[in-house]
């Protein structure tokens, strides 16, 4: 944000010295906390993932590339990677599309509109611990969610919910008959799941708002068109909601998934040590684990942070290409 | 204390108003030494008390150890949350108290990591020798013949019954509440577990056998598991030791989790669950076996000294019987967990700092530290005074004649996490036995580092 302020300020008129100094005097302090807390911070874990390195910092060696050898070679990793990536393609698609449809409901004029939204937009500000730790009791057995299965007649799973490490995709294979589901085949475990429509349910409002605002930028006429036109509301949705918010959308989709691949403190709180059976240990609870756990080390970690990095900056890219040509039109 | 096994897989607790007790506990010693003698040394002790209890006993444990140093100024800096997370970065930032206790699972981390001072000199300087504590308990704390850390206290697994269904008891099984002992036959009233089998008067199980019949006979009669447990391997690994398996070998050169002992073992364990004979903590919607137990939705668990303090506040009138865990193929094992004042290796009052830890684990600490807070005291010439006050604890304190330490080597509490993992997919029906044992062997080789 600095720099782009510094360049319309430059682009506009010659550069007058005094208001350049006053305006780096300004953002001096927070530019100093950003610095010290946030850079400092990215570059030195950068740097010590090229070495091992020992909780305590008694031992430190230069190994150059081998933490990210290891972490290629390392069925943790993949196996974290395997659950993030099931987590956010879980998540983002479905926060995106309840937030959307939310929006547009909430958009209406309808009785008590503004009930609804901040009913909506709750669980986003409420402490995420607190949500974690009542989700646990909605899912113990004999909770809400199984006195809901039990009065629908659907049989409940076993081992409870936050405990099964049973994939749904491997379940329904072995419906049919299948016999030993491959890891990477068994998709999300129940446990995982679980933890995924908390995720959802918490996250939807957030993505609500932002889409109610950029609702707001479409003009009315617009539709006011469209239905003299006689397109249908599901038409002037598909056909105009929808294009006209791709910029947003592709915002939602950015933060949704750096949002997933980010989770951790609901793993945290709700398993223990991302079991069961290491089927809701994310990336971020796996850099947690090697780094204060007595796992690899802090280089280790910090070597499984930057890839990380790479991961989410890779998936932005990708879905820049996709969703972010509206511009161009 | 230890108590760090019971919370696991609970919701953290924070405790309100621990703060506030924290700044009235940093500000008693102060007041206390309002006469300020000359040459005061201060010394620094960081611990992480499970309660607000146990931070009051060890504020005025430090208290009297004041009163009778005048030279020595303690600064006691409670953690309450994540306290060897804190404590690891304040190692590395050098920043770390002069004292700190350190578990028994993570503890070779911190002996190979260098930041403990080696104690054998000072301890012979004053006239302290490892026979003075359970021989578990200075095990987890040592490297070789050097000893890195003086036990503090201790806890041991023992066997938690219904004493309305098991009326005989064994040698040193104790009840609590109730009417024990005297007419088990004519109290059934107080557990909803004991009604269908109220006047049977089971024996208190003793080996593996026994407890296979007892259980299997109470799951007829009731329909339900009597016990209740979990695929977690801070139990198993007991029963892994009665069965006569281990982890790592007596040398300390190799893996040896994958045996046909512990193969015997495992399906013991698991059998119990398989056969309907024992269940999870989970099923029965419990937040673990204790909870269970004092729910009344469960006959046996498996638990330590933790289990006391939690009946009193969950299940004041359920009597309840401990018992030594049943004996094993091999005999009889339970697990210490357990934890140690250490002495920071970069230390500038490391003599001050070492008075304090010998006199913590000393004879008269001990006595006032497990009398005052009820946890077991690792001197054994601690023991009878203990017992005194708290006689129903003696399954537990029996226990530490032959406890294993709760330690898995450098890694050890990484390789927990990965036995932990390959138990729930046993339970879950993932993979068998044999695979689980070949994993968790594998996953061993490539965690644990062995010395």
């Amino acid at each position: 944000m600095a720099t782009a302020l510094a360049r319309t300020k430059r682009s506009r008129s010659p550069m007058e010295s005094e208001d350049m100094i006053a305006g780096w005097v300004f953002l001096a302090p927070a530019f100093i906390i950003f610095a010290t807390f946030i850079f400092g911070p990215i570059f030195y874990s950068l740097w010590i993932s090229f070495y091992e390195r020992n909780s305590f910092g008694t031992i430190n060696n230069f190994v150059g590339i081998d933490n990210y050898r290891q972490i290629l070679d390392s069925p943790d990793f993949w196996n974290a990677f395997r659950n993030t990536a099931w987590f956010s393609l879980g998540v983002v698609p479905t926060q995106t599309a309840i937030g959307l449809v939310l929006a547009v409901l909430a958009n209406r004029k309808i009785r008590g509109k503004s009930f609804f939204r901040t009913a909506f937009y709750f669980p986003s500000i409420s402490s995420s611990v607190v949500i974690s730790l009542i989700f646990l009791w909605i899912y113990q057995r004999n909770g809400l969610v199984d006195i809901l299965f039990n009065g629908l007649n659907i049989p409940v799973p076993n081992p409870v919910w936050m405990q099964n490490p049973n994939g749904i995709i491997q379940m329904t294979l072995e419906q049919f008959g299948a016999d030993s589901v491959p890891p990477w085949l068994r998709g999300p475990s129940i446990a995982l799941m679980s933890i995924m429509l908390l995720n959802i349910w918490t996250t939807a409002g957030t993505m609500m708002v932002i889409f109610l605002a950029g609702l707001q930028d479409i003009p009315g006429d617009v539709y006011e068109a469209a239905s003299l036109d006689g397109a249908s509301r599901v038409r002037q949705f598909r056909d105009i909601t929808v294009p006209l918010l791709r910029p947003v959308i592709l915002f939602v989709v950015t933060l949704g998934t750096i949002g997933t691949f980010q989770v951790f403190d609901q793993i945290f709180v709700m398993t223990s040590d991302g079991g069961p059976a290491r089927t809701t240990t994310t990336l971020v609870y796996l850099i947690y684990q090697e780094g204060f756990k007595f796992g690899e080390g802090p280089g280790y970690a910090s070597a499984l942070a930057t890839i990380l990095f790479g991961i989410i900056f890779v998936l932005f890219l990708v879905q820049r290409h996709f969703l972010g040509q509206t511009e161009n039109r | 204390m230890v108590e760090d096994i019971r919370f696991h897989r609970l919701p953290r607790r924070t405790f309100v108003g621990m703060g506030v007790a924290g700044a009235a506990a940093l500000a008693l010693p102060v007041s206390l030494r309002n006469a300020r003698a000359q040459d005061v040394t201060e010394v620094r002790l960081t611990q992480s008390p499970s309660s607000p209890a146990e931070q009051n006993v060890m504020t005025s444990l430090l208290a009297t150890f004041m009163a009778q140093h005048p030279d020595i100024q303690v600064n006691y800096e409670p953690v309450t949350q994540q306290y060897n997370t804190k404590l690891q970065t304040d190692l590395a930032a050098g920043t770390a108290a002069d004292v700190f206790t350190f578990g028994s699972l993570p503890s070779p981390d911190f002996i190979q990591g260098g930041v403990l001072a080696p104690l054998n000199d000072r301890m012979a300087a004053a006239g302290i020798t490892t026979d003075q504590f359970y021989p578990g308990l200075i095990a987890a704390f040592q490297q070789g013949e050097e000893l890195y850390g003086l036990p503090k206290d201790f806890s041991t697994l023992g066997m938690i019954y219904d004493p309305a269904i098991f009326a005989t008891p064994t040698d040193t099984s104790t009840v609590i509440g109730g009417t024990p002992s005297a007419s088990p036959a004519a109290s059934p009233a107080a557990s909803p577990a004991a009604s269908p089998v109220a006047g049977e008067g089971l024996a208190v199980p003793t080996t593996w056998d026994e407890l296979r019949t007892v259980a299997t006979q109470l799951r007829d009669q009731t329909g339900q598991a009597p016990i209740v447990f979990g695929p977690s391997f801070d139990r198993y690994i007991a029963f892994l030791y009665q069965g006569g398996g281990s982890v790592i070998s007596e040398d300390g050169t190799s893996i040896v989790i994958d045996t046909p002992e512990a193969l015997a073992a495992l399906d013991f364990y698991h059998g119990l669950y398989v056969d309907g004979l024992a269940t999870t903590f989970t099923e029965v919607g419990a937040q673990w076996p204790g909870d269970a137990f004092a729910k009344g939705l469960a006959s046996i668990v498996f638990e330590g000294p933790w289990l006391i303090g939690f009946m009193a506040e969950n299940a004041p009138n359920k009597p309840y019987g401990i018992a030594e865990m049943p004996a094993g193929p091999a005999g009889k094992a339970t697990m210490a967990f357990t934890e140690a004042y250490g002495l920071n290796a970069a230390s500038d009052v490391q003599d001050a700092a070492f008075t304090l830890i010998a006199w913590l684990t000393g004879v008269e600490g001990m006595t006032q530290w497990s009398t005052g807070f009820g946890v077991l005291p690792s001197r054994p010439e601690v023991a009878a005074v203990y017992l005194e006050q708290f006689p129903e604890r003696e399954p537990f304190l029996v226990g530490g004649e032959y406890a294993r330490p709760w330690q898995l080597g450098s890694g050890g509490e990484r390789f927990n996490t990965e036995a932990n993992a390959e138990l729930q997919a046993l339970f879950a029906g993932q993979q068998d036995s044999a695979t689980t044992l070949a994993n968790m062997q594998a996953r061993a080789e490539e965690i644990i580092r062995l010395g």
